[in-house]
């Protein structure tokens, strides 16, 4: 599945969207490693997720093409960046998957405007910090330690940090120049809202959890270092109509590790709200 | 050209860091950094007794010896230095200062939740020193994020509007509003005031960021390196500030710079190396692992701290196989680095003198307490070279600068409008 670059603008920033795919459209917002951040393609999840849908996965402001990262310095400044997205694209009712940073912004989206997103399937989103269930230090382990080890971040994102797919996405050392900028940027927009407080967290999110009337998956790799699960319950215990999903042999990339789970979970269920 | 008070030729400081001078080799084995997560079940309370004390006086013989001022810092949570809170020691040595100035380089402007903070603080300590102080801002690094879980994209837009809220503070007769994208204050009248005026000299450190040069050099302000690179390293970044003092349309001056360099002077060569090694080593191995070391480093850096554009041309331009200041494994690698100058006073002297003469630095900022050194050598090393380096360097810069870089002094200006017109 051949994916497409467009620009759209929304509330006055510029907005590089990454397309592909035909059927209903699906906004996807990405994470902090994630398309977008670590490439300028999709994944094989993406791409297999396009065969039943339209693909539509903007970069965050600061991120690939897309303007007006001054003007974020907030979780709430996305959200609303996001809104007028959904104006932009003339979508009343959205369907969105989002993963890590992109789920959390699809929440604060759903607690603010609950009328405009219809379908939410949400892969180990960021957002809430249980007791003792912090998100892992991964401003600090994106850079590489004793000159190019990036064993802790390979630990944070994957179950397998050895493997060759945690190897070949964060090897040790440093990516190509263009790839490493990409990575920056990322972690730039998040640091942005999500360095204070320490990390991606909104203190007031779970009470605001039961506006939300979007029917909500949830889906969480079972070993999630980064984000852990006692997120995805609380997740799921507060928001309405919601489900909890956990992919065996998971990490928190559980997208890009097990592809296949995730989509058997998503696919059915984001196809089950036609009427969206 | 412009009207002062101060001599035309460099100026030298002795800066102290304050480290903890109580590490061995377990910390070496056991700790990956000496920065934000070294236990400090580590922190022995009976060692720390008089340690303060120590430290300041060897600042206080400094002054005694001549120098031009002093100079402290601000760093948290890490064995390198232990000053969270420089103007507690600026304070301390305000009653016991002669003549030099007291440089704070600087305090970390985004860690305070009002800036107006730091405008008050500072302008207590020129008040209590007689108009003493170089009043230095620092936006702070991965190590300060990490320590107050501030973020680093957002600490560097909150440090300039931050030093604008301090500026107008002192400058503007108050009380007055001040309205930015991160502080907002309806009431900006701080008492007292600085007893220099406009206000006292500001100083803001930088490590080659494009950005960072001409927010100084745009406000008139001096720029401190602070990379601990070589000459030709150095000559690299000073020479670009130089060039873009003259885009924003103001005058340069070796004044506008400074630099941190670590000596340690001797009778001879050999004298100095045999006194300062342990304490070098203890200093590059120690208080460097976690920062200018590659082994523990992944703090420095931490996202978002710089544009894109600049991250991608550090990029381009760095090594991660390169070897550090903290790196460095032998004597030899020390000495090539250039950052720790060792030797006798003829060999100091030539060094600090390049650094003068072609990196155009006016403000040698000098670390004479290295490591664990005793207070002892401290005091004898920072003694001989204010007799025999000190003299020369100030005597050949103000040879220097006169030539190049004219400046009337309030002396000169005073004396000529005395004189008659016919002469």
């Amino acid at each position: 599945m051949k994916s497409k670059t467009r620009t759209v603008v929304a509330g006055g920033k510029s907005v590089e969207i990454l397309e592909a795919g035909k059927g209903p459209p699906v906004l996807y917002l990405h994470g902090v490693y994630d398309v977008h951040s670590l490439q300028g393609e999709m994944f094989a999840f993406h791409e297999a997720l396009a065969e039943s849908f339209t693909v539509i996965a903007p970069a965050h402001p600061g991120c690939g093409e897309s303007t007006g990262i001054g003007e974020i310095s907030n979780i709430e400044d996305l959200a609303f960046h996001y809104l007028d997205l959904l104006d932009a694209l003339d979508i009343r009712s959205a369907t969105i998957a989002g993963f890590c940073l992109g789920g959390w912004i699809a929440t604060e989206m759903a607690v603010r405007n609950p009328e405009r997103i219809g379908r939410m399937a949400l892969i180990a989103p960021a957002g809430l910090q249980e007791p003792g269930a912090s998100v892992g230090d991964f401003f600090m382990y994106s850079q590489n330690r004793d000159g190019g080890i990036m064993r802790e971040l390979r630990e944070l994102l994957f179950a397998d940090a050895d493997g060759p797919i945690a190897n070949g996405i964060v090897p040790d050392g440093r990516v190509s120049v263009s790839n490493e900028v990409r990575r920056y940027k990322s972690l730039t927009i998040t640091g942005r809202v999500g360095w204070e407080p320490p990390y991606l967290h909104d203190r007031k999110l779970r009470g605001r959890l039961r506006r939300i009337t979007a029917p909500t998956m949830l889906v969480w790799g079972d070993t999630d270092r980064m984000i852990p699960i006692a997120n995805g319950r609380a997740y799921s215990e507060n928001i309405p109509q919601a489900s909890l999903r956990i992919v065996k042999g998971g990490g928190h990339s559980v997208q890009i590790e097990k592809p296949d789970e995730v989509l058997a979970h998503v696919v059915p269920f984001l196809k089950s709200g036609k009427d969206s | 050209m412009s009207t002062t008070s101060e001599p035309n030729r460099a100026q030298l400081f002795s800066w102290h860091f304050m480290p903890w001078p109580y590490l061995d080799e377990t910390f070496e084995k056991k700790y990956e950094s000496g920065w934000i997560t070294i236990p400090n079940s580590e922190f022995d309370p009976d060692k720390a007794r008089g340690l303060y004390q120590e430290y300041l006086d060897e600042l206080v013989h400094a002054d005694e010896m001549g120098y031009d001022g002093v100079v402290l810092n601000e760093h948290h949570q890490n064995i390198y230095g232990l000053m969270p809170a420089p103007n507690l020691l600026a304070a301390a040595l305000t009653p016991r200062m002669k003549n030099g100035k007291i440089v704070v380089l600087g305090n970390l402007v985004p860690l305070h939740f009002r800036p107006l903070r730091v405008a008050e603080e500072y302008a207590m300590l020129d008040c209590m020193s007689g108009g003493k102080m170089v009043c230095g801002f620092a936006p702070g690094g991965g190590h300060e994020a990490f320590s107050y879980s501030y973020s680093m994209p957002l600490a560097r837009e909150r440090f300039w509007e931050g030093i604008d809220l301090i500026v107008q503070a002192w400058t503007k007769p108050g009380p007055t509003e001040f309205y930015g994208k991160h502080y907002q204050m309806r009431y900006v009248n701080p008492w007292p005031q600085p007893l220099q005026r406009p206000h006292p000299p500001i100083w803001v450190p930088g490590s080659n960021s494009i950005e960072t040069m001409y927010e100084v050099a745009k406000r008139g302000f001096c720029y401190f390196v602070s990379t601990r690179s070589k000459l030709a390293g150095v000559k690299r970044s000073t020479l670009r500030f130089e060039e873009i003092v003259g885009e924003v349309g103001q005058t340069f001056h070796p004044n506008k710079m400074g630099l941190l360099l670590s000596v340690y002077v001797g009778e001879t060569d050999e004298i100095a190396r045999r006194e300062s090694e342990e304490a070098v080593f203890y200093f590059t191995r120690y208080c460097l692992k976690g920062h200018l070391r590659r082994a523990g480093r992944r703090l420095t850096m931490a996202p978002g701290g710089l544009t894109p554009k600049s991250y991608q041309s550090y990029l381009e331009n760095s090594d991660v196989t390169s070897k550090l200041l903290g790196d460095a494994e032998n004597w030899k690698d020390i000495d090539e680095m250039g950052s720790i100058i060792v030797g006798s006073p003829e060999t100091v002297r030539q060094k600090l003198w390049e650094f003068v003469n072609d990196a155009h630095i006016g403000n040698l900022l000098i670390q004479f307490h290295i490591g664990n050194l005793s207070k002892e050598k401290t005091l004898k090393s920072q003694k001989l070279f204010a007799e025999t380096v000190l003299p020369k360097l100030r005597a050949d810069s103000q040879t220097l600068f006169e030539k190049k870089y004219p400046v009337k002094t309030a002396a000169a200006a005073t004396a000529t409008s005395k004189k008659p017109k016919s002469v």
